[in-house]
Protein backbone atom coordinates (compact mmCIF):
# COMPACT_ATOMS: atom_id res chain seq x y z
CA UNK A 1 0.00 0.00 0.00
CA UNK A 2 0.93 3.60 -0.81
CA UNK A 3 -0.39 6.94 -0.23
CA UNK A 4 -1.08 7.31 -3.75
CA UNK A 5 -2.88 4.21 -3.75
CA UNK A 6 -5.25 5.87 -0.79
CA UNK A 7 -5.74 8.83 -2.69
CA UNK A 8 -6.53 7.43 -5.55
CA UNK A 9 -9.14 5.27 -3.45
CA UNK A 10 -10.51 8.45 -1.56
CA UNK A 11 -10.90 9.74 -5.04
CA UNK A 12 -12.86 6.69 -6.47
CA UNK A 13 -14.84 6.61 -3.11
CA UNK A 14 -15.66 9.98 -2.36
CA UNK A 15 -14.95 12.20 -5.09
CA UNK A 16 -17.01 15.18 -3.95
CA UNK A 17 -15.10 15.03 -0.85
CA UNK A 18 -12.42 18.27 -0.18
CA UNK A 19 -9.17 17.14 -0.30
CA UNK A 20 -7.19 20.71 -0.36
CA UNK A 21 -8.14 24.87 -0.09
CA UNK A 22 -6.24 27.27 -0.80
CA UNK A 23 -7.40 30.44 -0.79
CA UNK A 24 -10.86 30.24 -1.89
CA UNK A 25 -9.93 27.59 -4.27
CA UNK A 26 -11.46 23.83 -3.03
CA UNK A 27 -10.04 21.09 -4.31
CA UNK A 28 -12.26 17.94 -4.53
CA UNK A 29 -10.49 14.51 -4.11
CA UNK A 30 -11.72 13.72 -7.48
CA UNK A 31 -9.89 16.86 -8.73
CA UNK A 32 -7.18 16.20 -6.92
CA UNK A 33 -6.43 12.71 -8.47
CA UNK A 34 -7.30 14.07 -12.12
CA UNK A 35 -4.31 16.80 -11.81
CA UNK A 36 -1.98 14.22 -10.18
CA UNK A 37 -2.27 12.09 -12.69
CA UNK A 38 -2.12 15.33 -15.50
CA UNK A 39 1.10 16.14 -13.77
CA UNK A 40 2.40 12.76 -14.38
CA UNK A 41 1.83 12.92 -18.00
CA UNK A 42 3.79 15.72 -18.31
CA UNK A 43 6.50 14.38 -16.51
CA UNK A 44 5.91 10.93 -18.19
CA UNK A 45 6.00 12.72 -21.29
CA UNK A 46 9.38 14.52 -20.36
CA UNK A 47 11.66 12.32 -18.48
CA UNK A 48 12.32 8.45 -17.63
CA UNK A 49 11.62 6.18 -14.59
CA UNK A 50 14.14 6.99 -11.88
CA UNK A 51 14.60 10.54 -12.64
CA UNK A 52 14.83 13.69 -10.10
CA UNK A 53 13.04 16.38 -10.04
CA UNK A 54 13.41 19.30 -7.31
CA UNK A 55 9.99 20.83 -6.14
CA UNK A 56 9.88 24.01 -3.84
CA UNK A 57 6.93 25.85 -2.87
CA UNK A 58 5.99 27.48 0.66
CA UNK A 59 1.96 26.91 0.12
CA UNK A 60 0.83 25.61 -3.28
CA UNK A 61 -1.88 23.31 -4.44
CA UNK A 62 0.56 22.77 -7.68
CA UNK A 63 2.89 21.48 -5.71
CA UNK A 64 0.94 18.95 -4.23
CA UNK A 65 -0.20 17.46 -7.85
CA UNK A 66 3.58 18.10 -9.13
CA UNK A 67 4.89 15.96 -6.01
CA UNK A 68 2.51 13.28 -6.29
CA UNK A 69 2.44 13.26 -10.15
CA UNK A 70 6.04 12.84 -10.08
CA UNK A 71 5.67 9.71 -7.95
CA UNK A 72 2.97 8.21 -10.27
CA UNK A 73 5.52 8.89 -13.19
CA UNK A 74 8.23 6.99 -11.39
CA UNK A 75 10.32 10.32 -10.65
CA UNK A 76 12.01 10.97 -7.40
CA UNK A 77 10.92 13.89 -5.78
CA UNK A 78 13.70 16.20 -4.13
CA UNK A 79 11.70 18.70 -1.68
CA UNK A 80 13.41 21.43 -0.92
CA UNK A 81 12.61 24.92 1.03
CA UNK A 82 12.21 28.00 -1.24
CA UNK A 83 14.21 30.12 0.27
CA UNK A 84 17.51 27.52 -0.33
CA UNK A 85 20.88 29.64 -0.86
CA UNK A 86 22.62 29.96 -4.04
CA UNK A 87 25.71 27.82 -2.61
CA UNK A 88 23.29 24.70 -1.05
CA UNK A 89 21.04 25.09 -3.77
CA UNK A 90 24.13 24.59 -5.89
CA UNK A 91 25.14 21.57 -4.04
CA UNK A 92 21.88 20.29 -4.33
CA UNK A 93 21.85 20.17 -8.10
CA UNK A 94 25.41 18.70 -8.17
CA UNK A 95 24.62 15.33 -6.29
CA UNK A 96 20.53 15.06 -7.30
CA UNK A 97 21.53 16.15 -11.04
CA UNK A 98 17.55 16.20 -11.61
CA UNK A 99 16.21 16.85 -14.73
CA UNK A 100 14.11 19.28 -13.79
CA UNK A 101 13.56 22.10 -11.05
CA UNK A 102 9.81 22.84 -10.33
CA UNK A 103 8.63 25.57 -8.11
CA UNK A 104 9.20 28.90 -6.55
CA UNK A 105 12.91 29.48 -5.62
CA UNK A 106 14.49 32.41 -4.42
CA UNK A 107 18.12 31.86 -5.39
CA UNK A 108 17.49 29.94 -8.47
CA UNK A 109 19.41 32.31 -10.69
CA UNK A 110 21.15 30.48 -13.15
CA UNK A 111 18.87 27.28 -13.25
CA UNK A 112 15.19 26.81 -15.56
CA UNK A 113 12.60 26.89 -13.64
CA UNK A 114 9.18 25.49 -14.40
CA UNK A 115 6.22 26.77 -12.53
CA UNK A 116 3.32 24.58 -11.29
CA UNK A 117 0.55 25.74 -13.86
CA UNK A 118 2.46 24.20 -16.78
CA UNK A 119 1.98 20.88 -15.45
CA UNK A 120 -1.79 20.48 -15.00
CA UNK A 121 -2.24 21.75 -18.52
CA UNK A 122 -1.21 18.13 -20.06
CA UNK A 123 -3.91 15.79 -20.58
CA UNK A 124 -4.09 13.24 -17.76
CA UNK A 125 -3.48 9.40 -18.74
CA UNK A 126 -3.80 6.75 -16.68
CA UNK A 127 -0.85 5.35 -14.26
CA UNK A 128 0.15 1.98 -12.45
CA UNK A 129 0.66 2.69 -8.77
CA UNK A 130 3.96 3.02 -7.31
CA UNK A 131 5.91 -0.04 -5.98
CA UNK A 132 6.20 -0.10 -2.37
CA UNK A 133 10.39 -0.46 -2.59
CA UNK A 134 10.74 2.26 -4.65
CA UNK A 135 12.35 5.43 -3.69
CA UNK A 136 9.85 8.28 -3.32
CA UNK A 137 11.72 10.97 -2.49
CA UNK A 138 15.14 12.43 -1.92
CA UNK A 139 15.57 14.47 1.51
CA UNK A 140 18.80 16.77 2.06
CA UNK A 141 19.62 16.82 5.67
CA UNK A 142 21.52 19.59 6.80
CA UNK A 143 25.04 17.36 6.91
CA UNK A 144 27.50 17.95 9.67
CA UNK A 145 30.07 17.90 6.99
CA UNK A 146 28.55 21.05 5.66
CA UNK A 147 27.75 19.07 2.43
CA UNK A 148 24.26 18.15 2.34
CA UNK A 149 23.54 14.68 2.72
CA UNK A 150 20.42 12.95 0.53
CA UNK A 151 18.47 10.57 2.91
CA UNK A 152 16.44 8.98 0.16
CA UNK A 153 12.85 7.15 1.41
CA UNK A 154 10.68 4.84 -0.31
CA UNK A 155 7.06 4.77 -0.75
CA UNK A 156 7.20 1.27 2.14
CA UNK A 157 9.30 4.47 4.34
CA UNK A 158 6.59 7.23 3.77
CA UNK A 159 3.56 4.46 4.73
CA UNK A 160 4.93 3.34 7.55
CA UNK A 161 5.53 7.22 8.55
CA UNK A 162 1.68 8.33 7.85
CA UNK A 163 0.44 4.78 9.57
CA UNK A 164 2.26 5.32 12.63
CA UNK A 165 1.83 9.41 13.44
CA UNK A 166 -1.98 9.05 12.07
CA UNK A 167 -2.30 5.79 15.14
CA UNK A 168 -0.76 7.96 17.54
CA UNK A 169 -2.78 11.39 16.76
CA UNK A 170 -5.83 9.50 16.15
CA UNK A 171 -6.72 11.43 12.61
CA UNK A 172 -9.76 10.51 10.59
CA UNK A 173 -11.38 11.74 7.27
CA UNK A 174 -13.33 14.34 8.82
CA UNK A 175 -10.00 16.66 10.45
CA UNK A 176 -9.44 19.58 8.54
CA UNK A 177 -5.96 20.26 8.65
CA UNK A 178 -4.35 24.30 8.95
CA UNK A 179 -1.02 23.54 7.19
CA UNK A 180 0.62 26.48 8.27
CA UNK A 181 4.45 24.72 7.74
CA UNK A 182 6.12 25.40 4.79
CA UNK A 183 4.85 22.46 2.56
CA UNK A 184 8.24 21.64 1.05
CA UNK A 185 9.58 21.01 4.18
CA UNK A 186 9.90 17.60 5.50
CA UNK A 187 7.67 18.31 8.53
CA UNK A 188 4.47 20.00 6.32
CA UNK A 189 5.04 17.31 3.68
CA UNK A 190 4.98 14.20 6.16
CA UNK A 191 1.43 16.38 7.64
CA UNK A 192 0.08 16.61 4.06
CA UNK A 193 0.83 12.55 3.22
CA UNK A 194 -0.76 12.01 6.55
CA UNK A 195 -4.09 13.80 6.21
CA UNK A 196 -4.28 12.90 2.96
CA UNK A 197 -4.02 9.30 3.27
CA UNK A 198 -6.90 9.50 5.31
CA UNK A 199 -9.07 11.41 3.69
CA UNK A 200 -9.19 14.61 5.52
CA UNK A 201 -9.25 18.34 4.16
CA UNK A 202 -6.11 20.28 3.98
CA UNK A 203 -6.03 23.87 4.18
CA UNK A 204 -2.94 25.39 2.57
CA UNK A 205 -1.61 28.59 4.75
CA UNK A 206 2.10 27.97 4.31
CA UNK A 207 3.28 30.14 7.50
CA UNK A 208 2.35 31.71 10.63
CA UNK A 209 3.38 34.87 10.03
CA UNK A 210 0.27 36.24 9.81
CA UNK A 211 -1.80 35.70 12.49
CA UNK A 212 -4.73 37.27 11.36
CA UNK A 213 -4.69 34.90 8.43
CA UNK A 214 -4.17 31.98 10.74
CA UNK A 215 -7.49 32.66 12.79
CA UNK A 216 -9.37 33.63 9.82
CA UNK A 217 -8.22 30.26 7.78
CA UNK A 218 -9.57 28.51 11.44
CA UNK A 219 -12.73 30.53 11.47
CA UNK A 220 -13.78 30.05 7.83
CA UNK A 221 -12.59 26.44 7.48
CA UNK A 222 -13.94 24.37 10.62
CA UNK A 223 -10.03 23.63 11.59
CA UNK A 224 -9.66 20.55 13.24
CA UNK A 225 -6.23 20.18 14.01
CA UNK A 226 -2.41 21.84 13.02
CA UNK A 227 1.21 20.90 13.35
CA UNK A 228 4.06 23.66 14.32
CA UNK A 229 7.01 23.54 15.75
CA UNK A 230 8.13 25.11 19.35
CA UNK A 231 8.76 28.39 18.02
CA UNK A 232 5.63 28.50 16.13
CA UNK A 233 4.22 28.64 19.27
CA UNK A 234 6.03 30.94 20.36
CA UNK A 235 5.06 33.39 17.94
CA UNK A 236 1.70 32.43 18.25
CA UNK A 237 1.66 33.08 21.31
CA UNK A 238 3.26 36.36 21.60
CA UNK A 239 1.20 37.62 18.40
CA UNK A 240 -2.04 36.54 19.39
CA UNK A 241 -1.56 36.42 23.46
CA UNK A 242 -4.59 33.42 24.66
CA UNK A 243 -6.72 33.32 21.83
CA UNK A 244 -5.84 29.78 20.88
CA UNK A 245 -8.17 28.90 23.47
CA UNK A 246 -11.39 30.07 22.10
CA UNK A 247 -10.51 27.29 19.73
CA UNK A 248 -10.26 24.91 22.47
CA UNK A 249 -13.52 23.48 21.97
CA UNK A 250 -13.00 21.97 17.97
CA UNK A 251 -9.21 21.67 18.25
CA UNK A 252 -8.55 18.54 18.49
CA UNK A 253 -5.29 18.10 17.67
CA UNK A 254 -2.02 19.46 17.73
CA UNK A 255 0.68 17.66 16.49
CA UNK A 256 4.30 19.81 17.36
CA UNK A 257 7.81 19.31 15.53
CA UNK A 258 10.85 18.11 17.80
CA UNK A 259 13.42 20.99 19.10
CA UNK A 260 13.44 22.38 22.87
CA UNK A 261 9.99 23.26 24.06
CA UNK A 262 10.00 24.91 27.87
CA UNK A 263 7.85 22.90 30.27
CA UNK A 264 6.36 26.24 31.06
CA UNK A 265 5.40 26.36 27.30
CA UNK A 266 3.71 22.86 27.22
CA UNK A 267 1.78 23.22 29.97
CA UNK A 268 0.84 26.59 28.95
CA UNK A 269 -0.77 25.12 26.08
CA UNK A 270 -2.28 22.22 27.67
CA UNK A 271 -4.25 24.89 30.08
CA UNK A 272 -5.78 26.97 26.93
CA UNK A 273 -6.11 23.22 24.70
CA UNK A 274 -7.50 20.92 27.93
CA UNK A 275 -9.37 18.66 25.60
CA UNK A 276 -6.78 18.26 22.76
CA UNK A 277 -4.73 15.96 21.96
CA UNK A 278 -1.27 17.50 22.00
CA UNK A 279 1.25 15.11 20.48
CA UNK A 280 5.41 15.87 20.33
CA UNK A 281 7.19 13.97 18.46
CA UNK A 282 11.16 13.47 18.44
CA UNK A 283 12.44 12.62 15.01
CA UNK A 284 14.87 13.42 11.89
CA UNK A 285 15.22 13.04 8.55
CA UNK A 286 16.06 9.46 8.57
CA UNK A 287 13.48 8.68 10.91
CA UNK A 288 11.54 11.16 11.03
CA UNK A 289 8.57 10.60 14.21
CA UNK A 290 10.41 7.98 15.62
CA UNK A 291 8.78 9.08 19.60
CA UNK A 292 5.88 10.24 20.63
CA UNK A 293 4.24 12.08 23.40
CA UNK A 294 0.84 12.88 24.18
CA UNK A 295 1.08 15.83 26.83
CA UNK A 296 -2.47 15.40 28.44
CA UNK A 297 -1.78 11.52 28.49
CA UNK A 298 1.45 11.75 29.76
CA UNK A 299 1.80 14.77 32.05
CA UNK A 300 4.39 12.75 34.31
CA UNK A 301 6.35 12.75 31.58
CA UNK A 302 6.69 16.10 30.40
CA UNK A 303 10.15 16.60 30.19
CA UNK A 304 11.03 13.52 28.18
CA UNK A 305 10.68 12.85 24.63
CA UNK A 306 8.43 10.12 25.03
CA UNK A 307 8.03 6.70 24.03
CA UNK A 308 8.46 4.96 20.59
CA UNK A 309 6.20 5.45 17.90
CA UNK A 310 3.87 2.74 16.90
CA UNK A 311 5.66 0.26 15.03
CA UNK A 312 8.82 1.83 16.21
CA UNK A 313 11.45 0.43 18.86
CA UNK A 314 14.30 2.21 20.63
CA UNK A 315 17.67 1.45 21.93
CA UNK A 316 20.86 2.82 23.39
CA UNK A 317 24.05 1.92 22.52
CA UNK A 318 27.60 2.61 23.77
CA UNK A 319 30.25 4.28 21.22
CA UNK A 320 31.78 0.48 21.06
CA UNK A 321 28.32 -0.41 19.70
CA UNK A 322 26.71 -2.10 23.02
CA UNK A 323 23.39 -1.85 23.94
CA UNK A 324 23.59 -0.45 27.85
CA UNK A 325 21.33 -0.81 30.49
CA UNK A 326 18.09 0.86 31.04
CA UNK A 327 18.90 4.41 32.93
CA UNK A 328 22.59 4.39 31.12
CA UNK A 329 23.11 7.06 28.77
CA UNK A 330 24.58 6.24 25.32
CA UNK A 331 23.65 7.19 21.54
CA UNK A 332 19.87 7.01 20.57
CA UNK A 333 19.05 4.09 18.27
CA UNK A 334 15.69 3.40 16.16
CA UNK A 335 13.97 0.41 14.33
CA UNK A 336 11.18 0.47 11.91
CA UNK A 337 9.83 0.97 8.79
CA UNK A 338 10.25 4.07 8.47
CA UNK A 339 13.93 4.27 8.73
CA UNK A 340 15.34 5.16 5.52
CA UNK A 341 16.49 2.92 2.51
CA UNK A 342 20.02 4.80 2.25
CA UNK A 343 22.05 7.69 1.43
CA UNK A 344 22.05 9.11 -2.27
CA UNK A 345 25.20 7.73 -4.09
CA UNK A 346 26.33 5.87 -1.28
CA UNK A 347 27.29 2.50 -1.16
CA UNK A 348 24.98 0.09 1.38
CA UNK A 349 28.02 -1.26 3.47
CA UNK A 350 28.76 2.82 4.24
CA UNK A 351 25.14 3.27 4.49
CA UNK A 352 24.81 0.39 6.99
CA UNK A 353 27.72 2.02 9.16
CA UNK A 354 25.38 4.04 10.29
CA UNK A 355 23.84 0.75 12.31
CA UNK A 356 24.13 -1.10 15.48
CA UNK A 357 22.73 -4.38 14.12
CA UNK A 358 18.58 -3.24 12.92
CA UNK A 359 19.05 0.42 14.92
CA UNK A 360 20.06 3.51 13.23
CA UNK A 361 22.07 5.90 14.66
CA UNK A 362 20.98 9.05 14.97
CA UNK A 363 23.59 11.13 16.42
CA UNK A 364 21.76 11.89 19.34
CA UNK A 365 22.56 10.93 23.22
CA UNK A 366 20.52 10.00 25.91
CA UNK A 367 18.84 7.46 27.73
CA UNK A 368 15.81 4.96 28.54
CA UNK A 369 14.23 5.59 31.97
CA UNK A 370 12.31 2.63 33.91
CA UNK A 371 9.18 3.59 32.57
CA UNK A 372 10.25 3.27 28.93
CA UNK A 373 10.50 6.95 28.70
CA UNK A 374 13.49 8.81 25.87
CA UNK A 375 15.71 11.20 27.57
CA UNK A 376 17.46 13.38 25.14
CA UNK A 377 20.25 14.68 26.95
CA UNK A 378 22.59 16.57 24.08
CA UNK A 379 22.92 16.49 20.41
CA UNK A 380 25.50 14.13 19.83
CA UNK A 381 25.25 16.35 16.23
CA UNK A 382 26.35 20.15 16.64
CA UNK A 383 23.52 21.11 14.67
CA UNK A 384 21.81 24.73 15.34
CA UNK A 385 17.92 24.70 15.48
CA UNK A 386 16.49 27.95 14.81
CA UNK A 387 12.96 28.08 15.14
CA UNK A 388 12.87 24.78 13.57
CA UNK A 389 15.24 25.60 10.75
CA UNK A 390 18.25 23.71 10.94
CA UNK A 391 21.83 25.64 10.53
CA UNK A 392 25.13 23.54 9.72
CA UNK A 393 27.74 25.08 11.20
CA UNK A 394 30.00 24.29 9.17
CA UNK A 395 28.29 26.86 6.15
CA UNK A 396 28.03 29.29 8.48
CA UNK A 397 31.40 29.28 9.39
CA UNK A 398 32.90 28.55 5.61
CA UNK A 399 31.26 31.94 4.95
CA UNK A 400 32.75 33.25 8.67
CA UNK A 401 36.05 31.94 7.23
CA UNK A 402 36.10 34.25 3.35
CA UNK A 403 36.09 36.95 5.19
CA UNK A 404 39.05 39.76 5.82
CA UNK A 405 41.13 38.92 8.67
CA UNK A 406 39.23 36.18 10.34
CA UNK A 407 42.24 32.95 9.94
CA UNK A 408 39.09 30.56 11.97
CA UNK A 409 35.79 29.96 12.85
CA UNK A 410 33.23 27.92 15.19
CA UNK A 411 29.45 28.37 14.83
CA UNK A 412 27.65 27.20 17.93
CA UNK A 413 23.93 27.23 18.82
CA UNK A 414 22.49 30.11 21.85
CA UNK A 415 19.66 30.39 23.89
CA UNK A 416 16.70 32.12 22.60
CA UNK A 417 13.48 32.71 24.53
CA UNK A 418 11.23 32.93 20.65
CA UNK A 419 13.70 30.74 18.54
CA UNK A 420 14.98 28.18 20.61
CA UNK A 421 18.29 28.72 19.31
CA UNK A 422 19.91 31.41 17.66
CA UNK A 423 23.53 30.72 16.03
CA UNK A 424 26.87 32.07 17.75
CA UNK A 425 30.06 32.50 16.14
CA UNK A 426 33.91 32.37 17.60
CA UNK A 427 36.60 33.97 15.51
CA UNK A 428 40.38 33.91 15.69
CA UNK A 429 41.56 37.29 13.87
CA UNK A 430 44.64 37.89 12.07
CA UNK A 431 43.75 40.88 11.85
CA UNK A 432 41.00 43.43 13.82
CA UNK A 433 37.37 42.45 12.66
CA UNK A 434 34.42 44.63 13.04
CA UNK A 435 32.01 42.17 14.08
CA UNK A 436 29.48 44.35 12.56
CA UNK A 437 30.72 44.86 9.31
CA UNK A 438 31.33 40.74 9.55
CA UNK A 439 27.87 40.11 10.11
CA UNK A 440 26.33 42.55 7.26
CA UNK A 441 28.46 40.63 4.80
CA UNK A 442 27.11 37.22 5.91
CA UNK A 443 23.51 39.15 5.49
CA UNK A 444 24.36 38.79 2.03
CA UNK A 445 25.76 35.46 1.36
CA UNK A 446 23.52 33.27 3.90
CA UNK A 447 19.96 33.26 4.86
CA UNK A 448 18.91 35.32 7.80
CA UNK A 449 18.29 33.08 10.15
CA UNK A 450 21.95 31.70 9.80
CA UNK A 451 23.34 34.25 10.20
CA UNK A 452 25.31 34.74 13.84
CA UNK A 453 23.16 36.96 16.53
CA UNK A 454 26.63 37.43 17.86
CA UNK A 455 30.29 37.18 17.08
CA UNK A 456 33.02 36.59 19.78
CA UNK A 457 36.91 36.93 18.87
CA UNK A 458 39.11 34.47 20.61
CA UNK A 459 42.27 33.40 20.84
CA UNK A 460 42.02 29.82 19.84
CA UNK A 461 39.29 27.18 18.86
CA UNK A 462 39.13 24.28 21.27
CA UNK A 463 40.24 21.01 19.66
CA UNK A 464 41.14 17.45 20.29
CA UNK A 465 44.66 16.06 20.07
CA UNK A 466 43.40 14.95 16.42
CA UNK A 467 42.88 18.36 15.50
CA UNK A 468 39.01 18.12 15.74
CA UNK A 469 37.28 21.27 16.84
CA UNK A 470 34.85 21.04 19.81
CA UNK A 471 32.13 23.43 19.28
CA UNK A 472 30.19 21.66 21.85
CA UNK A 473 32.93 23.30 24.44
CA UNK A 474 31.96 26.61 23.03
CA UNK A 475 28.15 25.99 22.87
CA UNK A 476 28.59 25.27 26.71
CA UNK A 477 30.51 28.21 27.46
CA UNK B 1 5.79 61.26 7.45
CA UNK B 2 9.04 61.17 9.13
CA UNK B 3 7.30 57.72 10.96
CA UNK B 4 6.15 56.52 7.54
CA UNK B 5 9.80 57.04 6.34
CA UNK B 6 11.45 55.01 9.22
CA UNK B 7 9.04 52.21 9.28
CA UNK B 8 9.67 51.84 5.35
CA UNK B 9 13.68 51.89 6.35
CA UNK B 10 13.23 48.88 9.06
CA UNK B 11 10.76 46.81 6.59
CA UNK B 12 13.40 47.23 4.18
CA UNK B 13 16.74 47.05 5.90
CA UNK B 14 15.11 43.94 7.63
CA UNK B 15 14.00 41.88 4.37
CA UNK B 16 17.23 43.00 2.01
CA UNK B 17 15.06 45.18 -0.23
CA UNK B 18 15.34 48.04 -1.67
CA UNK B 19 13.35 50.85 0.04
CA UNK B 20 11.78 51.77 -3.02
CA UNK B 21 9.62 48.40 -3.09
CA UNK B 22 8.38 48.96 0.56
CA UNK B 23 4.95 51.31 0.15
CA UNK B 24 2.21 51.86 3.07
CA UNK B 25 0.65 48.92 1.45
CA UNK B 26 3.12 46.16 1.81
CA UNK B 27 2.14 43.17 4.48
CA UNK B 28 4.05 40.29 5.93
CA UNK B 29 4.07 37.85 3.19
CA UNK B 30 4.91 40.49 0.06
CA UNK B 31 8.90 39.21 0.71
CA UNK B 32 10.39 36.18 1.22
CA UNK B 33 12.48 37.35 4.31
CA UNK B 34 9.24 38.85 5.70
CA UNK B 35 8.16 35.67 7.34
CA UNK B 36 7.54 35.18 11.06
CA UNK B 37 10.87 35.68 11.95
CA UNK B 38 10.82 38.75 10.07
CA UNK B 39 7.87 40.09 11.41
CA UNK B 40 9.38 39.30 14.44
CA UNK B 41 12.11 41.57 13.96
CA UNK B 42 10.21 44.19 12.48
CA UNK B 43 8.45 44.84 15.18
CA UNK B 44 11.41 44.18 17.61
CA UNK B 45 13.13 46.91 15.41
CA UNK B 46 10.33 49.52 15.47
CA UNK B 47 9.99 49.28 19.18
CA UNK B 48 13.65 49.77 19.71
CA UNK B 49 13.50 52.68 17.40
CA UNK B 50 10.40 54.21 19.02
CA UNK B 51 11.30 52.76 22.60
CA UNK B 52 7.88 51.69 22.68
CA UNK B 53 6.15 47.75 23.56
CA UNK B 54 3.25 46.53 21.56
CA UNK B 55 1.28 43.87 23.82
CA UNK B 56 0.12 40.34 21.89
CA UNK B 57 -3.39 42.04 21.23
CA UNK B 58 -2.12 44.90 19.30
CA UNK B 59 0.46 42.82 17.91
CA UNK B 60 -2.12 41.21 15.68
CA UNK B 61 -3.65 43.68 14.21
CA UNK B 62 0.27 44.94 13.09
CA UNK B 63 0.29 43.07 9.55
CA UNK B 64 1.55 45.84 6.88
CA UNK B 65 3.15 49.09 7.02
CA UNK B 66 0.64 51.68 7.20
CA UNK B 67 -0.79 49.34 10.44
CA UNK B 68 2.65 49.69 12.00
CA UNK B 69 3.19 53.29 11.55
CA UNK B 70 -1.06 53.72 12.67
CA UNK B 71 0.33 51.75 16.32
CA UNK B 72 3.36 54.10 16.22
CA UNK B 73 1.82 57.24 15.94
CA UNK B 74 -1.11 56.59 18.59
CA UNK B 75 1.85 55.27 20.72
CA UNK B 76 3.71 58.66 20.85
CA UNK B 77 0.70 60.70 20.71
Amino acid sequence: MTIEHLIQRHAANSPERIALIEGDVEVSYAALWSNICRAAAWFAARAGRGDRVVLSASKSAGFVYAYFGAHLAGLIAVPIDSETNATRLRRIVDVARPRFVIGELRYGEGLTVVPFDQMVAEPAADFALPDEADVADLLFTTGTTGLPKGVTLTFANQMAAATSINEFIGNSADDVELLALPISHSFGLGRLRCVLSKGGTVVLLGSFASMKRFYAAMDAHGVTGFGMVPASWAYLHKMSGERIGEYADRLRYVEIGSAFMSEADKRLLMRLLPATRICMHYGLTEASRSAFISFHDEEAHLTTAGRPAPGVEIAVYDEQGQPVARGAEGEVCVKGAHVCSGYWGCAVEDFRRDFNGEYFKTGDWGYLDADGYLHLVSRKKELINVGGKKVSPIEVEEALNELEGIRESAAVAMHDDVLGEVVKAYVVCDAPVDTDAAKRALSRRLENYKVPVAIEVIDALPRTANGKLQRLLLADK
Amino acid sequence: MEILEKVIEIVAETCEVDRSEVTGDSTVGDFPAWDSMGHLSILNNVEEAFDISFEPEEMMELEDVNDIVKAVEEKLA
